[in-house]
């Protein structure tokens, strides 16, 4: 009698993967913890004075990547506005949202990685494209 | 806590990448690189080379030249084994593997799973 041993071919089980990977994806998108996040993600992206502080700090930033003139200015103008944009996103719900919903998907990761490979500090790709 | 659903989903997500091709053949060359007493020295004798070295840069101490150099050397010769070479080459396999994997997670959610779970780990 001649046993046949199933061919699983590399197509196939990226697709069990891919299939997997947008299940789990599909059951943290209805968690309380990710919900909430969301919620307090929008509502920090609708809210102007946050979005006005965010611009303002990128430009302070642009400016002292691009030169060094006046860099006592805008390291003070960033601290202020940092101290502004923190105490906003406390207001909002922000932090604590996120922290949830972080230490949900470090729980997870955790049980991905149980299979041999790091996934989350792995799952990135290189600037250069070559993988390495 | 975890619910057993998710807890179940994220197993199978890491057993259907345990068995993917990318995940096997960095596993094997990693227990290649283990099971070699050359590299496991080299590899040894680097990382402690390494741990010292920061050690005395973040005491304050300006390192000389010529042992960062010896330290370059060794970190050169390491890399250029062939089987730490293969590993190396296994690993950038299973991480565009991953970062494919992470793309249908971010597209389900519409977050950066990968990111949010790595702050979470800290």
């Amino acid at each position: 009698m001649i046993i046949q041993t199933p061919i699983t071919t590399s197509t196939e089980l990226e697709t069990e993967a891919d299939q997997a990977a947008r299940e789990l994806g599909e059951l943290l998108l209805h968690t309380p913890e990710y919900q909430a996040f969301v919620k307090a993600l929008n509502a920090v992206n609708n809210n102007p004075a946050i979005q006005k502080i965010s611009a303002e700090i990128r430009s302070h930033k642009n400016a002292l990547r691009w030169s060094r003139e006046e860099a006592g200015e805008h390291e003070a103008a960033l601290s202020r506005l940092e101290t502004e944009l923190e105490a906003l996103l406390v207001a909002q719900g922000y932090p604590p949202a996120e922290a949830a919903v972080c230490r949900l998907f470090a729980e997870v990761d955790t049980i991905i990685s149980q299979a041999g490979v790091p996934f989350a500090a792995n799952a990135k790709r290189s600037g250069c494209g070559c993988g390495s | 806590m975890l619910t057993e659903e998710l807890q179940n989903s994220a197993r199978m997500l890491g057993e259907a990448l345990h068995a993917s091709p990318s995940v096997q053949t960095y596993l094997q060359a990693q227990a290649d690189c283990a099971a070699d007493p050359e590299v496991a020295e080299m590899e040894k004798r680097l990382l402690a080379m390494y741990q010292a070295l920061m050690g005395r840069q973040q005491r304050g101490e300006a390192l000389p030249r010529s042992e960062i150099d010896v330290f370059n050397a060794l970190k050169g010769q390491v890399h250029q084994h062939p089987l730490i070479r293969e590993r190396d080459a296994a690993l950038a396999l299973v991480k565009l593997t991953f970062a494919d994997i992470a793309d249908d997670l971010h597209l389900s959610l519409g977050a950066d799973f990968g990111a949010l779970a790595q702050t979470g780990s800290v």
